[in-house]
Formats: C-alpha cells, structure tokens, sequence
C-alpha cells in the first residue's frame, strides 16, 4: 500500500485543503497522474500518484484540511 | 491559466545557426541638396542657431567656472557643469525628429539634450500651446518675471523662459524650473517634452523604458527617448532595462492595442570617454556600441552607428527608428559618435587622451562642419553666421545678467523657512476611493481563488475563541490581495509587475487568482530585473500612470539599489513637487532561508529620504495599510513578512471587513493595554511581544503593546502619552540592532518622553550578524522569552526570571569588535 501524502508546499505552509478528487476509489491510477486538487493558502497544487495501481481508500474527502506529512489517500 | 507558449524540445534542441542582422556604420549619405529641399533653409538655419546657443550657453557655464566671470559679468557658480561642447549635433540632430509631444529623458552631461529639445518644441510647437505651458508653470510667474526682465513675445518669449527657467535652475534659484532643487544635472521641464536629466550614468533607460509602457498603456503617441553616454554601456541597469523593453510578452502575449516592443529609443551619445577611460579600446568589450544591440533581441534593436557631428545625419536616424518605434517594432538604439572637445568637468585634465587627438577631432566640430555645408551650399555666408553667433551671445549675456539679480531670480530662501526642502518630499496627496466600473477584464466570481476569499471567515477567532485555520479565515496575505483587487477592478490605471506575478500569483500567492481576471497589460511576468522593475514603475508613475511593482525578497533591494535610493525617493523634491510618483513597492522579508533571504532591511529604506515605509503584522492592518498605499501619491515600500502571510485576525475584535477601507499611513496602534511598560515592535515582532505580555502579566507586570506598523511618517505621540503611563520602554523589531529604525525610535522617545522615562530605554533586535539557518533562527530573531528577560532584566529586576535565551553578551563588547 502506497501513502499518498501532503508535501511540504512552502516555507510557512502547515496545512492544505483537498479542493478536488480527479479519481474515485476503485479507479486505476498510473504513477505521474494527477489525482488530486489541494489548495494551500498560497497556491493551488495538482498531486500525482505516487505509484501505479488501484485507489484503495481516500482518507481526507474533499473540503477537509489536511496536514504537511498527513495521508490523503492509499494506493495499492 | 497554464502558459500558452509551449517549450518544444524537439525545436530548441535542433541544430541551427543564430544569424544577426546587419548592423549599419556611418550609412548615411544624403546628398546636403537633397536635404535642403527637403527641409527648406529656414530650419536649416534654425538647427545651427540652437547650436550655437547650446554652445554659448555651456560656454557661459565654462567661463563662470574657470574665472567667475562671463563678460563683464561676475558671479561665482559652486554646483557642477558637465559640459557637452562638441556634442551639440547629436543633442539638436535628435531634437530636429521629434515631435513636441515626445519625451527625453537625459544623461548626467545633458545641457544639450535638455536646450535642443526645448528649443525643438518652442521651434515646432503651437504658439498658443506655448503660451498655455508658460501660463501653467507655476500661476505665470515666471513668464511675467521673463517678459519684464527680457522681453519677447510669442516663440521669443517661450526661448527667453527655456532659457532664463534653465540657467535659473542651474544657479539654484527659487524660479529655475525645478525650484532650485533640480540644478544642473537634474534640470528639466516636461511641457516641453524634456523629462529628468539624470545625474547617475545611465539612470535614465529604465525611467524613460516605464514611460514608454505607460504611453502605450496611455494610447498616446509619443515615444520616449532614453539619452546615455558610451559609458553607460557598462551598467547593468541599463542592460536590463533594454531587455525589458525588447521583452517577447510584447508580441506573443500581449493584446492589441496594447501590444508590440515599447517605443523607447536607446540614444547612446559615443564620445568615446567614460570619463576618463576610454570605451572602445579600453573598459568595454565591444569596438562598435551598436553592436550590443544584437545581444539583445532578433532585430538588434535596429541598432545603428551613426555620425554625431552632423545633425543631419542624426536626424535621419532617429526619424526612420522613430517611425518603427511608432509601429510597435521598439526599442531601438542608435549609438551616436561625436567627440567631447571641452574636459568632462571643469577640474579635467585631459590626462587620458593626448593633445593631437583633440586636434584631430577639430574639423569634425559640428558647428564648424555644419555652418561649413550651409555657406558652401549658399544657404548663408560667414557673415550671417557671424551675426547670428552675435545674437546668440547677446541673448545669453542678457539671460545671464537677469538670472544672476537675485531681485529677478531670487535664492532659495531656506532660512525663511528652515524646513522648505523638507516639504517637498512629499505631496500627502492620495486620490479618492477608486469606485468606476471594474476594469477587470472578468468579473472578480470567474476566479477561483479570488471567489474562495469571499467565503472565508473575516475574524480569525472563532466563536470558541480559539484561532480559525488560515484556510478558512481572511490571513494577512488575502487582506493584501482584496486592497490590491479593489484598486485593480477600479483604477484602470494601475499596472502590476515583478517575477512570477502572474501565473505562480507571486511567489508567496498575494496575486492569486488575478491572473484569471487581468489582462497581461495590467498584471505581467517581469525579468529578474530588480533595477529595471523599479526603474520603469518610476518612469510608468512619471508619466500618468500608478505603478505597483514587487521584489521578491527584501534582500534584493540591493540590485535596485539606484533605482530606489536615487530615483524613487529623490524626483519629487529634485522637481519641487511637479513630478508626482504613485509607486507601491512591495518587497517581502523572508524566513528560514539563511542569511541572504531573510533580512529585515527596513533601516536602509527608512535611512532615505523621500520613502514612505509601512510594516503591516495584522491582516486589518495589511488590509488598510495597502489601500492607503495604492491611493498614495508619493512612493510606498511595503515590507510584508513572509512568516506573517497566514496569520488571521485575532485582534481587531471585528475581524478584517470584507467592504474597502483604509489604515492612515503614520499612525501606530496600541494591540495591548498595559500600565507597567511599553513594549514598541515593528513588524512581526508583535506576536512575540504579545506571547511575553501573557507571560509577564503571569509575573504581574502589565506590558503596554504598541505596533508601529509604519515607520515612515511616524507619529511619535501614541508612543509618548503610553511612555508617559509605564515609565518604561522596550522596541523590539528583527532588524539588525546597528543602525535600525528600532534604535532611532529610542533615541527619539528618550529625547522627547526623557521625563517620564524611570529607565533608559532598550532595543532588542536581530545581532549584527549574519541572519542563520531555519533551526538557529530562534537564538537570531528576538522570541517572547527574549523580550521577557528583556523587561524583567532591564526594568523590573526584582522580579527576574531564569534566563532561557542565548542573548548573554556584552554589547560594548561586541561593538569594539564590530559585531
């Protein structure tokens, strides 16, 4: 199982909102492909896939905000 | 919105050659009967007049120099004279293919420049709008005083007033054009298209490449033409203010009609000497100064070199690069060669070139040559040139006999009123709440990120008390953004540029989602050009437009060194109040990025006249502080710090209001009450101080906070009724301790509120040294248990605590030690 996490997006940035989910659990995702919209207070940031396989399970829906280090999503 | 133009690898990694367009050399090769057809003789005649009189003016200048006297009159001159003797036909050939509504903007050696493009306007221009720029300038005054002391009328009157308003100037007279303020290197009058001379080399492409953006913003006509010498060629700002205007955006992304290179002509005056090192040969790289143009953009500029002793030839240049400025194909450069006969000051000794090489450039004077064509070609003899010469000189000694009567021209009477020069650094003026119909190419709802602001929380407290997450509450970076929206939507105009501004939203996101609503016109990427991008926010502000620039990190002021500490903060004194700069510099102090990302320099801005400086810490505040900025007439530098972006408002009990508002510029604000000591901070060092008062009033020492939030006006009176109330004063800010704006506020309060001062006061500030990395920033930054120690240890030591900071030197100490 892969973590998907929220990086470190800037100097003073603690935390992010998960503005869009571009895949559904269940979908199959390739390493690279963006598969999630979040927003910081600064900038709005596409995260891709860390690795290839099937979205098991997201963790912080949309409209939540999650932590630097935080897990927003696992795939396996 | 992505970028539109995409990075092909397949196209930028093929082999190709770079080919250059030809350069031309002394091309010029019109037949004089030609010319003299197509002019007609009297302005023939009327170019060699504005010739002799710039010659017989700076001969005046030379005479009063040399020997205080010019005839029979004496007079001692202290200020400068950069003369141009032997220049004269690049300055008139430049003047004779300009429109009056063109602008210049002069080098330091600029005498010249300054005399052909008035004489040019007067020669050229509408009689009765001569007559509406004489009754403008200052109520008619100094028309009256012309016309009694001198005489004329109609054109006659208009050169008796460029040149009474010029030499007045010069000699520092309360009725120069400048109010004496300018002088001889700064003289200038802009009815007649002559924008400031320049008295730093080369100061004058940036400021001249802004006004040329701004014309085109504008819509108006007229090209701005950016004077400099060959030496000027080794200054970067220079450089960088040629790839400004040359930019590509110009073409591929901006919209008609706002599109195409500026119409800025780089008019490089060659003679060979920077001074005293010589150029080609020397201290620069290239044999031709026309050649640097095809290091610039495809076209070369259009670059050229052409011969500056003939005017003619000149002339011809700069019509045929003002005709392609016209068409939207700027910049252009001409490097103009001719040779200064006379030294570069009157304290030259011609060690740098030698005798026969001046001998060598006589035949080539423009003067000599000039009148040569005309009386070889009959269009005058040598007699007529001998009675004009006479009537020139007559002209000059009459100006000169009324400039030097102080009942005519009277000194600046600083005794009279020991703070005049001071009232003319600024105007105070602001404009009215910009409210016309938006601007804004989008309505503000087509933006994601600018809709998102309107549904955040505007207080940071929640109901609970408890601080609101910065994503969900108005931070002090969105409070920023909403001054800056509103004045974008409503005032057309305001232009914004620096690096990455557009699409990235600004390195720390305060234009987020403006891109989206923005045109390019109004909202654009910069180079990494700091002197450039403040140059040309000076020049946009010159003429007619409001200009809010950024440096990304205050630790780049440096590289716009001139450009603010010169430029910015000098022209509105330097012209008594008839320019009026409506710049917004916005520069944000960094953290955690070690020692050349993360100081507080706002000293150094403070330390210069003419600088208004605000230090917002709240997002009220930022908020406030930033519409007072942009209504602002007179130049702003906002210091933003980047650790304070995501506070929310925890303080204004009200939270930030959605609606426009303003914080006056000069006002501190009390954050905390407190009857035991006056903690004064600048900047972010508010939060720590009130983290301390939490921690001292556990101590029982109440401490009073105080944010100054500008430093520059500041009005000492909220500081000095709290000194009054505690006895006691602490100011604490994150800018080196030496030289800081905190210890010229102690210094102030202790001679102003010495009375009521139990103690001297105490600054806590950074130590001078180098700022660290992230994880020792707390020994560097005061922290709240530093200002603690700080209160406790110098004013109640009765209740000492244990020390938990690493601040236990000796500063006498240090500052034998120079650190």
């Amino acid at each position: 199982m892969t973590p998907v996490l929220v990086p470190q997006l800037g100097n003073e940035i603690t935390e992010a909102e998960v503005a869009e989910w571009l895949k559904a659990e269940g979908d199959t995702v390739d390493q690279g492909e963006p598969i999630v919209s979040i927003s910081t207070t600064k900038m709005t940031f596409e995260l891709d896939a860390p690795a290839s396989g099937t979205l098991q399970k997201i963790i912080v829906p949309e409209g939540e905000i999650a932590e630097v280090g935080d897990t927003l999503a696992e795939i396996g | 919105m992505p970028r539109q133009i995409v990075v092909d690898p397949d196209q930028a990694l093929a082999p190709t050659r770079l080919t250059m367009p030809a350069i031309a050399v002394h091309a010029y090769d019109r037949p004089f009967a030609e010319e003299r057809a197509a002019r007609g003789d009297a302005p023939l005649m009327e170019a060699l007049r504005h010739m002799l009189v710039i010659r017989a003016f700076e001969e005046m200048l030379s005479s009063f120099k040399a020997t205080g006297r010019h005839g029979e009159i004496a007079y001692t001159y202290k200020g400068p004279a950069h003369l141009s003797i032997g220049q004269e036909g690049a300055a008139v050939g430049a003047a004779l293919a300009l429109a009056p509504n063109d602008f210049i903007f002069g080098s330091h050696r600029s005498h010249g420049e300054f005399l052909a493009k008035g004489l040019a306007a007067i020669a050229n221009g509408d009689e009765a709008d001569l007559d509406a720029i004489m009754a403008g300038h200052d109520g008619g005054r100094l028309r009256d005083t012309v016309a009694r002391a001198l005489g004329g009328e109609g054109r006659a009157l208009a050169e008796n007033f460029l040149l009474f308003g010029f030499l007045a100037e010069i000699f520092m007279r309360s009725n120069g054009f400048n109010g004496g303020m300018g002088g001889s290197m700064h003289a200038f009058f802009p009815p007649f298209g002559a924008y400031p001379n320049n008295a730093i080399v080369g100061a004058s492409a940036g400021i001249a490449t802004g006004a040329a953006l701004r014309r085109r913003l504008a819509g108006e006509d007229g090209i701005c033409v950016a004077h400099a010498g060959d030496g000027a060629t080794g200054c970067g700002p220079v450089f960088e203010a040629m790839n400004f205007a040359s930019m590509a955006q110009f073409d591929t992304l901006w919209q008609p009609p706002y599109d195409g290179g500026l119409p800025v002509l780089f008019f490089f005056t060659n003679n060979f000497y920077a001074m005293g090192g010589q150029t080609a040969g020397e201290t620069m790289g290239w044999d031709r100064l026309s050649r640097i143009g095809a290091g610039v953009n495809a076209s070369a500029m259009h670059a050229e070199t052409v011969d500056g002793t003939n005017p003619l030839a000149v002339a011809d240049a700069v019509a045929r690069k003002r005709a392609l400025l016209r068409e939207g194909k700027g910049p252009a450069l001409l490097d103009v060669e001719c040779y200064r006969s006379c030294g570069h000051s009157t304290t030259d000794a011609n060690a740098y070139r030698s005798r026969e090489e001046i001998a060598l450039w006589e035949p080539h004077d423009p003067i000599a040559r000039f009148s040569g064509m005309l009386v070889d070609a009959g269009v005058t003899s040598e007699a007529g040139i001998e009675a004009m010469r006479g009537e020139v000189a007559e002209r000059i000694a009459a100006v000169v006999r009324a400039v030097v009567d102080p009942k005519i021209a009277p000194p600046v009477d600083v005794a009279a009123n020991p703070v005049l020069i001071g009232q003319m650094m600024f105007s105070h003026g602001q404009i009215d709440v910009p409210s016309g119909p938006s601007t804004l190419a989008g309505p503000v709802e087509d933006s994601a990120a600018l809709r998102k602001l309107g549904r955040k929380a505007r207080n940071g407290r929640g109901e609970d008390g408890a601080s609101v997450s910065p994503m969900r509450a108005i931070t002090l970076r969105d409070g920023l953004t909403e001054a800056i929206v509103h004045h974008m939507a409503h005032d057309g105009r305001l232009v914004a540029w620096g690096e990455e501004c557009r699409e990235w939203g600004g390195a720390f996101g305060v234009y987020r989602g403006l891109a989206d609503v923005l045109p390019h016109h109004r909202l654009f990427n910069a180079p990494i050009s700091e002197a450039a991008i403040v140059a040309t926010a000076i020049g946009h502000a010159m003429a007619g437009g409001r200009s809010l620039v950024e440096l990304m990190y205050a630790d780049f002021i440096g590289r716009a060194g001139d450009e603010i500490f010169n430029q910015l903060a000098k022209w509105q004194a330097m012209s008594a109040g008839m320019l009026q700069l409506p710049v917004v510099l916005r520069t944000s102090v960094g953290s955690k990025y070690g020692a050349q990302h993360s100081q507080d320099l706002t000293a150094l801005i403070a330390h210069i006249p003419g600088l208004k400086v605000v230090y917002p810490a709240t997002p009220f505040d930022a908020k406030g502080l930033m519409a007072s900025a942009l209504s602002s007439n007179d130049p702003v530098v906002v210091f933003e710090s980047q650790r304070l972006y995501d506070k929310v408002e925890t303080l204004a009990g009200d939270g930030v209001p959605a609606d426009y508002y303003r914080v006056p510029i000069g006002l501190p604000d009390i954050k905390r009450h407190g009857r035991d000591v006056t903690v004064l901070t600048i900047g972010p060092s508010l939060y720590p101080a009130l983290d301390a008062a939490e921690e001292l009033a556990a101590l029982g020492i109440e401490a009073e906070i105080v944010d100054a939030r500008t430093l520059v006006p500041f009005d000492h009176a909220p500081v000095l009724a709290s000194v009054a109330r505690t006895g006691h004063l602490l100011v604490v800010s994150e800018a080196c301790e030496r030289g800081s704006f905190a210890q010229t506020l102690a210094a102030t309060v202790t001679r102003h509120g010495f009375a009521d001062l139990k103690a001297a006061p105490v600054v806590l500030g950074a130590p001078n040294w180098i700022v660290p990395g992230a994880d020792m920033e707390t020994t560097y930054f005061p922290q709240a248990h530093d200002i603690v120690e700080a209160v406790t240890g110098a004013f109640h030591p009765e209740r000492k605590v244990n020390r938990r900071g690493v601040r236990s030197w000796d500063a006498l100490d240090l500052a034998r030690r120079g650190i």
